[in-house]
């Protein structure tokens, strides 16, 4: 829990820097992508923190290759 | 409104592209693991593979002068086909960015400073990237002379001191391997090191001159090529057989030299060359990945997602495998099936354009 406050105020110094000038500038296209990858950043993250299994992109990618297409250079 | 403002010259271009082969002295146990003492011959034919693909990436850069490769694959797949092909450069272009970062913080952690958990590592690089990729393409250009000098010099002296530990019957015999081996090693290094050049269709744009982008690619693909050639020759020849088990042979190597027993253990230069490579390359990707998504979004400007895309990519480091072995199967036998159609893409693209051109010009004819 102490490692997700920690983590928590890490992000809210990064969205206290960048959102103020995207504001002023009135650039609100930006500020819409900035907070959803932040966001998304932030699940991650905590996924991580938390110990959750995430599935690695490598892993489809392999079953993609391997399973699907079975393209993959033969094994020695 | 144009994204960047920034211009680079084109010998700049060169010294970022030998500069990031020149990283791929990590990624050079991937071959040697499959062709053995042969891998020196496996650079050397991946390196005239790539020059043809590389010269029509050139060409395609030229076509469409001061455009990135987004809003190239815009231009001729239209919006949607286009907007689809993005995203999937982009996809590429964060994990290629992962992997190699990991990879690299993987090297650290096993040489160096094994009980550093690995976030650290990768927090302060990422960090130090971010930074640059802030500053804009100009900051990035302007560091890589100096990195690529540095890295040079150490390639050139490691070499010439360890020339008395050398066994050049260590290359012999030569080609004793099926050539089912060679083509797969072949493949691994034009996929793993020559054609990650894809990602400076994203920069070309923003050469001052375009029409010297086509030298400056080929003296960049040759330089760096051969840069890798010495590396493998000296690991091949100063530690023979044993250069296929180690993880980082460049660093065992340069572990022999004894010059009057004054000047030993010199392998910190090699972390020292590592670092600053790694750093250049991981900088490039980290903005062609940034710049590429603010293109595919049509935002007016690319800082405010250099933040969150930095700490992703740190995430999806951390998720990408258990150990450097994974990753390292990985590379061996599935990454380069994987990635060699995007990087043969582009071809197909100049292949389209052309075609257009010239069915425009007989039709031309015909009224």
């Amino acid at each position: 829990m102490k490692m997700i406050i920690l983590l928590a105020m890490v992000f809210l110094i990064i969205l206290i820097i960048e959102a103020p000038k995207l504001i002023v500038n009135k650039y609100w296209k930006e500020l819409i992508v900035f907070l959803s990858l932040l966001s998304l950043a932030f699940i991650l993250t905590v996924l991580v923190i938390l110990g959750v299994d995430i599935p690695s992109p490598l892993e489809g990618i392999e079953y993609l290759i391997d399973d699907i297409l079975d393209l993959s250079w033969e094994r020695k | 409104m144009k994204i960047e403002k920034g211009v680079i010259s084109s010998s700049q271009l060169t010294f970022m592209i030998i500069g990031f082969l020149q990283a791929s002295n990590l990624l050079l146990v991937f071959s040697s693991r499959i062709v053995n003492h042969d891998s020196w011959l496996a650079i050397l034919v991946g390196l005239v593979i790539s020059i043809p693909i590389a010269l029509s990436y050139a060409a395609l850069a030229k076509e469409f002068s001061g455009k990135t490769l987004i809003q190239i694959s815009d231009i001729i797949y239209g919006a949607y086909l286009g907007k689809m092909i993005s995203v999937s450069y982009i996809l590429i272009f964060l994990l290629t960015f992962s992997i190699d970062l990991r990879l690299f913080s993987d090297f650290l952690i096993t040489y160096i400073m094994p009980e550093t958990p690995i976030w650290a590592i990768l927090t302060l690089l990422t960090f130090l990237s971010a930074w640059a990729v802030r500053g804009g393409i100009e900051v990035i250009a302007r560091c890589s002379f100096i990195i690529i000098a540095m890295a040079s010099i150490i390639i050139l002296s490691t070499f010439v001191f360890l020339l008395s530990d050398m066994e050049f019957s260590n290359f012999l015999p030569v080609f004793d391997l099926p050539l089912k081996d060679f083509i797969q090693g072949t493949h691994i290094n034009v996929s793993l090191y020559y054609l990650e050049i894809i990602i400076f269709l994203m920069i070309m744009a923003f050469v001052n001159k375009t029409e010297q982008v086509r030298g400056s690619m080929l003296w960049g693909l040759i330089l760096g090529g051969v840069s890798l050639l010495i590396l493998e020759v000296r690991n091949v020849a100063v530690l023979g057989i044993v250069s296929n088990i180690l993880t980082s042979p460049s660093f065992n190597a340069v572990r022999y030299i004894s010059v009057a027993e004054v000047f030993t253990r010199l392998e910190m230069f090699v972390v020292i060359m590592l670092i600053t490579t790694v750093f250049l390359k991981v900088s490039i990707m980290y903005y062609a990945t940034v710049l590429g998504l603010a293109q595919t979004l049509h935002l007016r400007s690319y800082l405010p997602l250099v933040t969150p895309i930095g700490i992703i990519t740190i995430s999806l480091c951390i998720i990408s495998g258990d150990s450097s072995m994974e990753l390292l199967h990985g590379g061996m036998y599935i990454w380069p099936v994987f990635i060699l159609p995007i990087q043969l893409f582009p071809v197909l693209s100049l292949f389209i354009v052309k075609l257009r051109k010239k069915s425009k010009k007989l039709g031309a004819n015909e009224e």
